[in-house]
């Protein structure tokens, strides 16, 4: 019983919310506010919680007082950033991020550079060295990609002026951006219709008898809200309006 | 006539804000069936790679998303899962989102229950690791170096789920569910330095940066966005959200052609006047 009550109530605030939420799209509102403030607030909680127990406990607090006392280094460095909000030490911090840009910057550039830049070169050209054992499609495959990486690189090759080859391949490279924009935009649409869809799938099924109706209930008290709200608004202006 | 179109440029945009709930909101309560054919080559390369998964290797499942994405990428994560569950594949699951354990916990209640799964035996939940570059570098010397314990704080090193596992050379694969540079990250740590294939589900935003590793093979299969995802639930035979979620996308789509179109042919006809 206590489950299920839990379970009602959860749908009540999810379904609330998500009202709420997309009430902005009628007019900005008291109730928008305050969804956007608790989303705001609780995001934060749980990501303190999630790494006071995933973190703090488990990797430094516990295994200190087990004995791993060599610990104190990385969270004294770790400490050390929180002196940012206090001017008169924020020097300290510089430890903890000149640590940060060292380790950081060691592990990253080596590995990205042979990821994204050689193995992409290699991926490049690669295909032309076996042209006798590929398609026609593969092969048209392989030159389109070769000549769109060349004439994207040369429209953002900026050493030389854009006149005579450097001018014709650079416009190339322009139709290669904006095909790739306009697929880019395509799948940014297709995302957040995506994400819409995900909502109105929750509110549908908040609006059963399981729910207790929450999704119908809800929409017809914000509406209600909004009635009422513009019918007092109405009313003040008038009354302000009269000598 | 040329006002009456004019007026219908300058129309009130929530009236379009209405009209997209009604025609996402209708296939919700009555489904058209629309989607069901099978186009990527790259969502059937991801197939196929968990398909050719001998029973008892060990997957990598690297859930990285939170609610933020969970429409595009938790029918992705549910679909690998039950995949990889019906070749009896060990899966270690394992995030660096903090937003991810609730997503993981939905996970575990669903899905291991379909396929008769014990925790421990068959699949362990790692906790949440918020240094992924340290966990990833650590995890080609020694996995318990990151994973000592699971999410529950529990000992991993005598689970049977483990036994045998120590380096990315006893993992046959990872597979990352994730909108974020995770993906990347896997590549750069594991795929590309120690050889370890991995797959990726991604938003259908983050799909296109993708191409390049696809086009390499630094990517073995590519599941991108809840269209991706249609198309997997029906490889795997087991219909789920996304595949339910398409007809809805399909009526948005149809909704934001059918705009673009009668907006640019109203200009052109106020034009010629």
């Amino acid at each position: 019983m206590e489950n299920s009550m839990s379970i009602i109530l959860g749908g009540w605030l999810s379904a609330g919310l998500t009202i709420f939420l997309f009430s902005f799209l009628y007019k900005d509102n008291p109730l928008f506010k305050i969804a956007e403030h608790l989303y705001l607030g609780v995001g934060m909680g749980w990501w303190f919680i999630v790494l006071l127990y995933g973190t703090w406990i488990p990797k430094a607090y516990e295994p200190f007082m087990q004995g791993e006392y060599v610990l104190i280094i990385p969270v004294l460095l770790g400490l050390s950033l929180v002196t940012q909000f206090i001017p008169r030490i924020s020097w300290i911090s510089r430890y903890g991020f000149t640590f940060i840009m060292g380790y950081g910057a060691g592990l990253v550039l080596p590995l990205n550079l042979a990821t994204d830049f050689m193995a992409q070169i290699a991926g490049t050209i690669k295909p032309f060295s076996q042209l006798a054992s590929m398609s026609w499609g593969a092969i048209i495959n392989s030159f389109l990609i070769a000549i769109g990486a060349v004439c994207v690189l040369a429209y953002f090759y900026f050493s030389v002026e854009h006149k005579g080859i450097v001018k014709k391949a650079s416009n190339i490279g322009i139709y290669f951006l904006m095909i790739y924009f306009g697929a880019s935009f395509g799948n940014t649409v297709m995302a957040r219709f995506s994400l819409l869809y995900g909502r109105f799938d929750l509110l549908y099924d908040f609006s059963g008898a399981s729910y207790a109706f929450a999704t119908p209930i809800i929409i017809i008290l914000t509406v209600g809200f909004f009635a009422l709200k513009h019918f007092m608004d109405k009313k003040k202006n008038s009354g302000a309006a009269q000598p | 006539m040329k006002d009456k179109l004019r007026r219908f440029l300058r129309i009130d945009r929530r009236w379009i804000f209405l009209l997209l709930t009604a025609v996402m909101v209708w296939p919700i309560i009555h489904p058209f069936g629309l989607s069901g054919k099978t186009s990527q080559q790259s969502v059937r390369d991801f197939y196929d790679f968990v398909e050719k998964l001998k029973p008892g290797q060990a997957v990598i499942l690297g859930t990285d998303y939170d609610p933020s994405t969970k429409p595009e990428l938790h029918p992705q994560a549910v679909a690998a899962l039950r995949h990889l569950f019906s070749k009896d594949v060990r899966v270690l699951i394992l995030t660096f989102i903090s937003g991810a354990p609730g997503m993981i916990e939905e996970l575990n209640q669903t899905v291991p229950a379909e396929y008769g799964k014990e925790y421990g035996k068959d699949y362990v939940i790692m906790p949440y690791n918020p240094n992924y570059m340290a966990a990833m570098t650590q995890m080609s010397i020694d996995i318990y170096k990151a994973y000592d314990k699971d999410a529950e704080g529990n000992d991993v090193r005598g689970m049977p789920v483990m036994a045998g596992i120590k380096t990315y050379k006893d993992i046959a694969g990872v597979i990352e569910i994730t909108g974020t540079g995770m993906l990347d990250a896997w590549v750069a740590y594991a795929g590309d330095k120690y050889g370890v294939p991995i797959i990726g589900g991604t938003t259908a935003i983050s799909q296109l940066g993708f191409g390049p590793y696809l086009q390499n093979k630094q990517i073995r299969g590519l599941v991108g966005g809840m269209r991706g995802a249609s198309e997997y639930e029906t490889l795997i035979s087991k219909p789920g959200k996304a595949t339910s979620g398409i007809d809805a996308l399909n009526m948005a789509h149809l909704l934001v052609i059918l705009l673009i179109l009668s907006s640019n042919l109203i200009l052109l006809v106020i034009k010629e006047k």
